[in-house]
């Protein structure tokens, strides 16, 4: 026979300081996890995002996985477009963007601000980067600039210093913000953008980084990279926009597994917090559970009202935490080195949060319930 | 508190043993195995020249014998097409006690691999480019010597191309 399911419940309100400081930690614990799958969540997320599969990027074979460091022909756009037919031509307009990237350091008006990555484009780089969205404002002008939505994040700036009509300082000049734009999630969207032409004279360079060709359906990457391969003396290479951001999940992929750890071990510890308490819990009640043991119950049955216990506070704290992790953890801005993204607490990120909130529930209960369920009835109810 | 204290041991020494892959290049001994495929030619042309020679012999439209390694870069190989790259033998590339992942990608040597690269394209009889996985169409991997016959195409850059439609792969090199 169990015991009733009421006795559990009960049972936690009878010691509220203790259950109320239990469900504290383990909320604590279950937010920790939350903040660092959250983390791993939105960097991959970020990544996987960004490349779109129709999507060539050509740039140095000498740069190899660094597109900053990319150095290539001003002529190389012309080159590919007069030597392939696989980009993608309506009304005239050849659907390929000539880039200039790099990363610089960047002052907002208020005196703020940090390395940021800044991309010179021209009129044809939203028809190639198709989830680019002006929100706000206009199209830059000479000496304008249009700003991601996680730039300011980025710069560590505030959002206000980064509002339409203000200035920004890089490469020694004065920019004024004439719009800004997302881009449903990419690396983009902590990029500063300006005209390429402009971005060429301010940083006295005649070369682009990269060249992306938007492919026709008839269009192949293949096509595009025997060009590289053949034409050697231009000294490119391509690759699909989705590969180059593959590459770069496997170059972050020691801070994922790095980040994967610490969840590991943040569960770990929550573990142990929470064996100690219910240590605590239990032997607080020895009397108790021996009783129960006296008038009939089996020892099966005081096990897994124990273990019922500690279910309904970690599944509570679960809760408390994902409703918080939900509120004002989602969408929280992160800079990194690469850019800026946003926390995600998705499915994955409340399944993990929530399954370690439940494991520490039934580990936390176990091992004490079993030490207090091995003493002799007859002692036990002795205890003091 | 025992089986605790055990499991974690465990766990600790999983994590540290790690199970990361060896990343060193491994030799090309078991290339040159028998493939049906009907652009891999099983008796080796004569009269092969390198490619660095190639590409200050021979014109455009002449038909070439060549030798060389696949190699060139990181990625030699054009992913969906029978197409690659290989490089002249006398180039040197990394030795295997360096360490080095990609050795065919002549990273320490890229100045002479401008003047010593060519590219091979395997076409079917209608002179057409193969489409497929070259790797598996003809037996071959990164540093497998090639020797391989057909027709130069050459550019005003100095850029050197065989469409081939025969490709002798050097077993054991």
């Amino acid at each position: 026979m169990l015991l009733p399911w009421e006795y559990g419940v009960r049972n936690l309100a009878r010691r509220p300081v203790r259950t109320a400081l239990t469900l504290v930690a383990l909320a604590t614990v279950v937010m920790l996890v939350f903040v660092v799958v959250g983390f791993i969540r939105g960097l991959e997320q970020s990544l996987a995002v960004s490349g779109d599969e129709n999507v060539v990027l050509v740039y140095s074979v000498n740069s190899e996985e660094n597109i900053e460091n990319s150095s290539i022909a001003p002529s190389s756009p012309s080159v590919l477009a007069a030597s392939l037919d696989s980009a993608v031509k309506r009304y005239g307009v050849l659907h390929v963007s000539p880039e200039l990237f790099l990363g610089t350091r960047v002052k907002t008006g208020a005196g703020e601000g940090g390395l940021g990555l800044v991309r010179g484009v021209s009129l044809t780089a939203p028809l190639v980067r198709r989830s680019v969205k002006l929100v706000e404002g206009n199209w830059p002008g000479d000496g304008e600039v249009i700003i991601g939505r996680l730039v300011a994040a980025k710069l560590g700036s505030s959002t206000d210093a980064m509002a339409i009509g203000n200035s920004i300082d890089f490469e020694g000049k004065q920019w004024r913000i004439s719009g800004r734009f997302t881009a449903g999630g990419a690396a983009y969207e902590s990029e500063i953008w300006c005209k390429l032409s402009d971005f060429q004279t301010t940083t006295k360079r005649q070369d682009i980084s990269l060249v992306a060709m938007l492919l026709s359906p008839t269009g192949s990457a293949a096509e595009v990279e025997l060009f590289c391969k053949e034409r050697t003396d231009l000294e490119l290479r391509s690759i699909r926009e989705t590969e180059y951001y593959a590459m770069l999940q496997q170059h972050y992929k020691p801070v994922r597994m790095l980040a994967w750890f610490v969840v590991v071990l943040v569960s770990g510890a929550g573990i142990f917090a929470g064996l100690n308490m219910m240590y605590g819990a239990v032997a607080g009640r020895i009397r108790e559970i021996a009783m129960l043991q006296a008038i009939g119950y089996r020892r099966r049955a005081i096990l897994i009202s124990l273990v019922q216990e500690g279910v309904l506070l970690a599944a509570a704290g679960s809760l408390l935490s994902g409703v918080i992790a939900l509120t004002l953890l989602n969408g929280m801005a992160i800079r990194f080195t690469m850019g800026a993204f946003t926390l995600r607490i998705d499915s994955v990120a409340i399944l993990i949060g929530c399954g370690v909130g439940l494991l520490l529930g039934v580990l936390g209960a176990l091992p004490p319930a079993f030490k207090a369920l091995r003493a002799e009835v007859a002692t036990s109810l002795k205890a003091v | 508190m025992k089986l605790f204290f055990r499991l974690g041991l465990l766990s600790a020494l999983l994590l540290t043993m790690g199970c990361g892959p060896t990343n060193v290049a491994k030799t090309n001994n078991d290339v040159g195995m028998q493939t049906n495929s009907k652009y891999v030619s099983t008796v080796e042309p004569k009269g092969a020249i390198p490619v660095g020679e190639a590409r200050e012999v021979i014109a455009d439209g002449q038909e070439v014998t060549l030798v060389g390694l696949i190699g060139g870069s990181s990625k030699p190989f054009v992913d969906g097409l029978a197409a690659f790259t290989i490089v002249d033998p006398k180039v040197p590339y990394c030795a295997d006690e360096e360490g080095c992942p990609t050795p065919w990608d002549y990273c320490c040597q890229t100045d002479a691999v401008k003047q010593n690269i060519a590219t091979i394209k395997v076409v079917d009889e209608a002179g057409k480019l193969v489409a497929g996985n070259v790797k598996e169409l003809l037996n071959v991997k990164e540093l497998s010597t090639v020797v391989v016959q057909g027709k130069a195409k050459r550019d005003d850059q100095g850029n050197l191309t065989v469409a081939a439609n025969q490709v002798y792969v050097r077993p054991g090199e």
